[in-house]
C-alpha cells in the first residue's frame, strides 16, 4: 500500500510539472546558498575548535600585529624555552617567515606577485596540514638547492611558469633583497593551490649577505621571524610550554605570547565577528525560512486544488494520517531530492570546477565545500519541506468531507 | 417490513450552528431500508436528503438519534472506526464522479482496495471484475480526462462496488450526465442491484431516476413527508418496478 501511496505522490507531483520544477529549482538555489555559507562556517568552526590531543601552539609577538620577532628567538622557542631538566620540550616545531615580491617590479600585477612561506623544508611533511604525503624527493631538492621552491598549481599557472624554470623576485617586504628561485615542484591540488614555500636558510643567508656587503643590517634584520608553531601532545603539555615561554626572560624585546592555533585563529577572526555572526544567525535562518515558505506556498496551492480529491480519499476509507503522509511525502520528495541534487552539484562545481569558494576571510583565501554537505543538502531540503508543508498537510488531514461536497454541489 | 432491515435510522436529528443560530436539517427522522432495496431519496434543496445520505454512509454523525447498518451502530463509531467501516461496507457514487485525475481507470478502482488486506493478485482480479461489470474492460489504462462523462461515472460505479460493500450510496449519480448517459448509468445501477443484490440508496432530483428505484422517499424540512410506493419484496424481480 505504501508503494502505491508513493506512486500517487509521484503522480501528484507530475500533475503540475512546471510548478514542481520551479519549486525544486528554488529549493536547489536556496540549498546552494546555505551550503556555501555553512561551508565557510564549518571550516572556521573546525580551525577554531580546540583539540585535546596533538595541539598546535602558535608563538607570536605579544603586542603587535603583524608579529615580527628576531630570528634569534627561533632556536629557543622551537624547544619551548625549556631550560630546566623537567621542562617540557615540544614534539615538533616550525618557524614561519614571509617573503613576498613581484616578478616584474616595473609593472606589478596580481598575476606576477608571489608570497613565500620561508621554513625548514623537512617541516612541510611533519607540521603542515594535509602535506604528510608530499613527495620526499621535493623536500630533498629544496634542502640540496636553497633556491628551490614548491609552488601551488594555480599560482604557478598565474605566473606562467613550469617546474624547472627559474625566476627572480623583487621583494616588497624585504626591500633590496631580490632573490632568484628555481621551481622544484608543485603542491598537490587543493588548499595550497595559491601558496608557495621557500627554504628559510636562503632568506636568512641573504640577510647576512646584505650586512656583509653593505656594512649595515637590513631594516628587517631583527624582525624576520613572524611566528613559530609548536606541536605538543595534549592540553596539559601546552599549558606547561606556554608557561615556560611566557615566563622566560629570553623574550622581552619584543615580548611574545603563546596560544593554541585555534585561539590564535579566533583572535584573527575577531575582526570578522559581526560578518560571521550575520552569516550564521541572520543569513542562514533567513534562507531556511524562505525555503520553507516556498514549499509551503506550493503545497498549500496543491492541497487547496485537491481538497475534493482528498475528501474522496477520506470517503473511500483513507484515514487522516494517510492524507497527512501523502502531502508531507510529496513535500519531502521535492525538498529531499532537490536538496540532494543541489548538494551534489555544489560539491562538485565548487570543489572540482572552481577549486574552492573564493571568499577571503582573515588569512583564508578560499573555502572548500566539505563532504558533509552531501547530507546537509537532502536533510535541509527535506526538513524545510516538512516545516513548510505541515500546515497544508494538516489542512488535508482535517478535511471535512461533508463540507467539501456541500461546496462542490 | 417483514424482515430485519439492513439500514435502520431512529429518531435522527441533525443540526448545524451558524453563528449563534441553530439550523435544523433533520428533525427526528425514522427510516428502515431492507437489504437489497434500491431506494431513492427526493426532496427540494435543503430538505436534508444529502445529510441523511452522509449520516447513513458514516461521513457525518447525527446530533441525536441512532443509525444502524446491519449489526453496526454507525452513529456510535469514532472517526477512525467509521473510516475503517466505510472501506468495507459503503460504496460511494458521486454526481461529479470524483475520480483522481492522475490515476488510470484501473488505479482509481483499485484505490479503496489498497486499504484492505489482500494480495496484489486478488486485488487485480477484483478490479478487473468490477471494470468488466461496468463494461470498461477495454479502458483499463485510460485516465479520467480521456473518458466521457458516462464512462467516468461507470468507473465511479466500479470503484463503489469493488470492495463488495454492504450498501451503495449515490448522490445525484446522473446529475452531470446527458439523458442518454444518465439512462445507461441508471440501467447499470438497476442491473448491478439485481445481479449483486446490493442495497442502494440514491439521492436525486430527477423524477426519471427516482422511477427506477423500488422505493421513493420524499423529504421536506428534515422530515419524511412521503414514503412510497411500498417497497417491493426482495423475491420480486426488480424489473417489475424499475422498467417503465
Amino acid at each position: 500500500m505504501f508503494f502505491k501511496l508513493f506512486l500517487l505522490m509521484l503522480k501528484n507531483l507530475r500533475r503540475h510539472l512546471l510548478r514542481t520544477s520551479l519549486t525544486a529549482v528554488a529549493t536547489m538555489v536556496l540549498v546552494f546558498v546555505v551550503i556555501l555559507v555553512w561551508s565557510i562556517l564549518y571550516f572556521l568552526d573546525v580551525v577554531t575548535q580546540e583539540r585535546a590531543k596533538d595541539l598546535k601552539a602558535i608563538v607570536t609577538e605579544r603586542w603587535q600585529i603583524p608579529s615580527q620577532m628576531p630570528f634569534s628567538y627561533a632556536d629557543s622557542l622551537s624547544r619551548g624555552a625549556a631550560s630546566k631538566p623537567d621542562d617540557i620540550v615540544p614534539d615538533d616545531s616550525m618557524t614561519w617567515q614571509f617573503y613576498g615580491g613581484t616578478l616584474d617590479p616595473n609593472k606589478r600585477t596580481r598575476e606576477n606577485l608571489i608570497f613565500f612561506f620561508a621554513m625548514e623544508p623537512k617541516k612541510l611533511r611533519t607540521m603542515m596540514d594535509d602535506l604528510d604525503t608530499l613527495d620526499p624527493e621535493l623536500i630533498r631538492k629544496m634542502e640540496q638547492n636553497k633556491r628551490g621552491v614548491i609552488v601551488g598549481q594555480e599560482r604557478l599557472k598565474a605566473l606562467n611558469k613550469r617546474v624547472g624554470e627559474r625566476f627572480t623576485v623583487s621583494s616588497l617586504n624585504y626591500k633590496g633583497i631580490d632573490l632568484e628561485f628555481e621551481i622544484v615542484g608543485v603542491f598537490p591540488q587543493g588548499r595550497y593551490d595559491q601558496s608557495a614555500v621557500m627554504n628559510r636558510d636562503y632568506l636568512n643567508d641573504a640577510l647576512d649577505d646584505y650586512y656583509r656587503k653593505r656594512g649595515v643590517r637590513h631594516p628587517m634584520h631583527d624582525r624576520t621571524l613572524n611566528l613559530v608553531w609548536l606541536k605538543v601532545p595534549d592540553s596539559r603539555a601546552f599549558a606547561r610550554v606556554a608557561e615556560q615561554i611566557m615566563t622566560s626572560g629570553l623574550y622581552t624585546q619584543p615580548a611574545v605570547k603563546c596560544e593554541t592555533a585555534a585561539s590564535g585563529i579566533s583572535t584573527w577572526l575577531d575582526a570578522y565577528r559581526d560578518l560571521i555572526w550575520g552569516m550564521r544567525w541572520l543569513l542562514s535562518p533567513a534562507v531556511l525560512v524562505t525555503m520553507a515558505l516556498v514549499v509551503a506556498n506550493t503545497i498549500s496551492i496543491s492541497v487547496r486544488e485537491r481538497l475534493t480529491e482528498l475528501a474522496v480519499m477520506k470517503v473511500l476509507g483513507y484515514r487522516p494520517w494517510h492524507l497527512l503522509v501523502l502531502v508531507l511525502g510529496e513535500a519531502l520528495l521535492v525538498g529531499g531530492l532537490s536538496g540532494a541534487a543541489s548538494a551534489g552539484l555544489t560539491f562538485w562545481v565548487i570543489n572540482h570546477v572552481f577549486g574552492g569558494l573564493k571568499f577571503p576571510i582573515a588569512f583564508f583565501p578560499e573555502f572548500l565545500v566539505p563532504r558533509a554537505s552531501l547530507w546537509w543538502g537532502p536533510v535541509l531540503g527535506a526538513a524545510t519541506a516538512v516545516a513548510g508543508s505541515i500546515l497544508p498537510a494538516w489542512t488535508a488531514r482535517a478535511v471535512r468531507v461533508s463540507e467539501v461536497f456541500a461546496k462542490v454541489a | 417490513m417483514g424482515q430485519q432491515a439492513l439500514v435502520r435510522v431512529y429518531d435522527v436529528h441533525k443540526y448545524f450552528r451558524r453563528g449563534g443560530e441553530q439550523i435544523d436539517v433533520l428533525n427526528g427522522l425514522t427510516l428502515e431500508v431492507p437489504p437489497g432495496q434500491f431506494l431513492a431519496l427526493m426532496g427540494p434543496s435543503g430538505s436534508g436528503k444529502t445529510t441523511l445520505l452522509n449520516l447513513i454512509a458514516g461521513l457525518d454523525k447525527p446530533s441525536a438519534g441512532e443509525i444502524w447498518v446491519g449489526d453496526v451502530k454507525v452513529s456510535a463509531l469514532s472517526e477512525s472506526q467509521l473510516a475503517r467501516w466505510r472501506t468495507r461496507n459503503v460504496g460511494f457514487i458521486f454526481q461529479f464522479y470524483h475520480l483522481l485525475p492522475v490515476l488510470t481507470a484501473y488505479e482509481n478502482v483499485e484505490l479503496p482496495l489498497l486499504l484492505l488486506p489482500m494480495s496484489a493478485a486478488e486485488r487485480r482480479r477484483q478490479v478487473l471484475t468490477a471494470l468488466d461489470l461496468v463494461g470498461l474492460s477495454d479502458r483499463l489504462y485510460y485516465r479520467p480526462g480521456q473518458l466521457s462523462g458516462g464512462q467516468q461515472q461507470r468507473v465511479g460505479i466500479a470503484r463503489a462496488i469493488v470492495t463488495d460493500p454492504t450498501i451503495v450510496v449515490a448522490d445525484e449519480p446522473t446529475g452531470d450526465l446527458d439523458a442518454k448517459s444518465a439512462k445507461e448509468i441508471l440501467d447499470l445501477m438497476v442491473e448491478l442491484q439485481r445481479a449483486l443484490d446490493k442495497t442502494i440508496i440514491m439521492v436525486t432530483h430527477d423524477i426519471r431516476a427516482a422511477e427506477r428505484a423500488q422505493r421513493v422517499l420524499h423529504l421536506d424540512k428534515g422530515r419524511l413527508v412521503e414514503d412510497g410506493p411500498m417497497p417491493v419484496p426482495r423475491s420480486v424481480p426488480v424489473t417489475d418496478r424499475s422498467t417503465p
